[in-house]
């Protein structure tokens, strides 16, 4: 954002330098002190205020800092039950917190407010700038000044040919050398170096390319994430998403319609040395289709290769197990048969929990919290898992009977169960192994721990304003490395017959000052061109 | 719609990567590693914003062709319904609001009797064993098509796509969505619903 405005020049004060001064510097001198503004006057002065760099980069700041809430507090949008929490165990702090939307910052009419006028600041910045620029390289030459000598470069010598001739020669000189030549009455103005307002113009708009890449993102993009176990597959819709952040303008019926079923999930550990347990490869074998009943494609997708289908990109972002299950109930009949997701909680050992919930066993409701242990070992009478991979997965469950909440009130997170309406069975956790059962009391059921299944947790992502962003981004570098590297400079000559019937000739030349030297030894070179050539004409 | 403020998200994320290079910041970004992901806040699936959407006569969006097997291993085709009024509600055994709704439908899919109007459901995301205990649970006397992978949702998406679930939808005679209902359904609501649509003549 430095960048946003170019620093004004302090070129050097010269007759034809009017056009080489900055808009803002004239802008600022027009403001007289002690004049009275009316209606428009203020307004205008808000605007300028709106659109200086200062209040940018203010506005930046505010905008960066009112983000902060939003990663220190949970946010209504992404996890609303941790919000309803924090009410409940900070009734005071969390009503003042609510008030000032601090529970959905990005979501809060302050925050809208600052990046609104963040974008107005930019684009007000920006586009009278890109109108300007237009206006600069679309200049002829100005005319030559009357006194060469007073420019930063000048030179002067005597030539043998009539004065006409000599400028006809440095026009045709200079033209050649790829300047813009405007002739006059006894003089030559050429410029050149017009590249430079070609590379701020293209910084400028692809500035603002930038900017509509990044509302094309927010606005028509969205972001999902789905957990998928191996041997399942899902289809692009929004019920088969686990969460699911559109932009302001993306409706359910805009979601890509591909298809992503989960064939195997492989992944690989470092197996000694202090490594141990590190992850060495992940990768899941998936196969996909982009619409329904299309034909269905391998990939492997791995983690940082993320599959593209549609525009749409779905990376592998998580893997955990998930446990399988068979529970039959007091009535003998099979009330849960499949596989329950458990959420890794460490990653040396991959040790996971999870919840499973059997709301329709008869006569009472189940529920079970579990640790699952890939590779469990006997730690001191404790067990731990001390390899992520499943050596000896073993599953460890506390078993509740009851009222598990689901019947009424809100929606609950799977992986965990509500306590407040069970009761706890009176039988000790054992460590399952695959294949083992545990028979409840009182004839509540059985449950039998069956085996694991892999899952994958998937990122889907659909950002329209990508690939524009790349290209704004580069043609903001392009653009700023053209502006800085090309230097516009003037070079002027003069011709007048002397009493002496000899041709007096002056050449001046003037560049910008900011930029790097070089332009005296180009000067020179073209002084020594211009007059060689007169003189053999 | 959602009221999920991405669009804002992002304006930030811009924001702070323009930040980042003002400040001359490096942001590289740090190569996930598998295990670092939480799996999203752990609510596990998508609730949309409640409410029912009718859809004039004139103005009705034509249901997809749905085909599927249902939980006892019979097939459906949704086409073979055409001149009933037909109920369709995505559900899962796992999904509290769904579960709160069952009684309700259950009721209503015995007051009104086929062929003037069949009840369907979609059981979406689900193991057939926990399918069927909460089938006999709720005494649910109609089918329902086993959708582990959303397809019927997704067969949708181009008309009424369920923004979450439960939803219900009222397909009327002649095969066209006449209501969309996302959230529980009320009794009387939903009644009321039914009633409307069978007045009808197509």
């Amino acid at each position: 954002m430095t960048g946003l405005r170019t620093p004004p020049d302090t070129g050097p004060a010269t007759p034809a330098g009017d056009d080489f001064a900055e808009p803002e510097a004239a802008a600022a001198i027009a403001r007289k002190p002690g004049v009275r503004l009316g209606l428009m006057g203020w307004l205008r002065w808000g605007w300028r205020q709106l659109t200086s760099m200062r209040t940018a980069l203010i506005l930046l700041f505010l905008l960066a800092a009112g983000s902060i809430p939003g990663s220190l507090l949970p946010q209504e949008g992404s996890n609303p039950a941790a919000v309803s929490q924090y009410y409940t165990s900070h009734p005071v702090l969390a009503k003042v917190f609510g008030g000032l939307s601090l529970f959905n910052v990005f979501g809060a009419p302050w925050f809208a407010a600052i990046y609104l006028l963040l974008f107005a600041s930019l684009l007000g910045c920006v586009l009278p700038r890109t109108l300007r620029l237009v206006g600069s390289a679309r200049q002829p030459p100005p005319k030559a000044p009357r006194y060469l000598t007073k420019l930063p470069f000048s030179a002067s010598y005597a030539a043998a040919a009539e004065p006409e001739a000599a400028l006809q020669a440095a026009a045709a000189l200079l033209f050649g050398k790829r300047f813009r030549v405007r002739t006059g009455p006894g003089w030559v103005s050429a410029e050149k170096g017009y590249l430079r307002e070609v590379g701020n113009l293209l910084f400028h708009l692809a500035l603002l390319g930038c900017l509509v890449s990044i509302g094309l993102g927010g606005l028509f993009g969205y972001k999902a994430d789905r957990l998928l176990v191996t041997g399942t597959s899902f289809d692009n819709t929004i019920t088969a998403l686990d969460e699911f952040h559109p932009g302001r303008m993306v409706s359910p019926g805009d979601l890509q319609p591909f298809t992503v079923s989960l064939d195997r999930f492989s992944a690989s550990y470092v197996t000694s040395g202090p490594l141990l347990g590190q992850p060495a490869s992940f990768n899941a074998a998936i196969r996909y289709s982009d619409r329904p009943g299309g034909r269905t494609r391998p990939f492997s997708l791995s983690v940082n290769h993320p599959l593209v289908v549609d525009g749409v990109r779905v990376f592998l972002i998580g893997h955990g197990y998930a446990p399988t299950f068979r529970i039959t109930d007091g009535a003998g009949r099979v009330v849960f048969s499949g596989a329950d997701p458990f959420i890794p909680v460490e990653t040396s050992g991959l040790t996971s929990e999870g919840a499973i919930k059997v709301p329709d066993a008869q006569p009472q409701q189940l529920g079970f919290i579990g640790v699952f242990l890939p590779t469990a070992v006997d730690a001191g009478g404790q067990l731990e898992s001390r390899f992520p991979a499943p050596l000896n997965p073993v599953v460890s469950l506390v078993s509740y009977a009851g009222n598990l909440g689901m019947n009424s009130g809100p929606s609950q997170s799977v992986y965990t169960l509500d306590t407040s309406g069970l009761h706890r069975l009176p039988i000790a956790p054992r460590p399952l192994s695959v294949g083992q059962s545990m028979k409840l009391p009182n004839g509540l059921g059985t449950l039998t721990y069956t085996g694991y299944q892999q899952w994958v947790s998937l990122q889907i992502t659909y950002d329209p304003g990508q690939l524009p962003a790349l290209v704004s981004g580069i043609a903001v570098l392009a653009g700023l490395l053209l502006s800085f590297f090309v230097r516009r400079r003037r070079v002027f000559v003069r011709a007048e017959a002397t009493e002496s019937g000899e041709t007096a000739v002056e050449v001046g030349g003037l560049t910008r000052s900011d930029a790097a030297g070089g332009f005296e030894d180009e000067f020179s070179s073209l002084v020594a061109d211009i007059s060689g050539q007169a003189a053999t004409e | 719609m959602f009221r999920l403020p991405s669009t804002a998200r992002r304006a930030v994320a811009g924001a702070a990567v323009a930040a980042a290079l003002a400040l001359g910041a490096a942001a590289c970004g740090g190569g996930a590693t598998a295990q670092d992901t939480a799996v999203g806040n752990g609510s596990s699936f998508v609730s949309g914003s409640y409410g029912t959407t009718q859809y004039q006569p004139g103005s009705r969006p034509r249901a997809p062709k749905v085909t599927g097997t249902t939980l006892t291993g019979s097939r459906f085709s949704l086409s073979a319904d055409r001149g009933s009024v037909v109920i369709m509600n995505f559900w899962g055994s796992w999904c509290t609001p769904c579960r709160a709704e069952a009684p309700v439908l259950a009721q209503l899919a015995r007051t009104f009797s086929a062929p003037a109007v069949r009840f369907i459901g979609v059981d979406i995301r689900d193991d057939p064993a926990s399918a069927e205990a909460f089938m006999r649970n709720f005494r649910i006397g109609y089918p329902s098509l086993n959708d582990p992978n959303d397809a019927v949702a997704l067969d949708f998406s181009g008309t009424v796509p369920p923004a979450g679930i439960p939803t219900t939808l009222v397909i009327d005679r002649s095969g066209k969505v006449a209501a969309r209902i996302i959230g529980p359904v009320s009794y009387n609501g939903l009644k009321a619903l039914i009633k409307q649509v069978s007045a009808e003549r197509t």
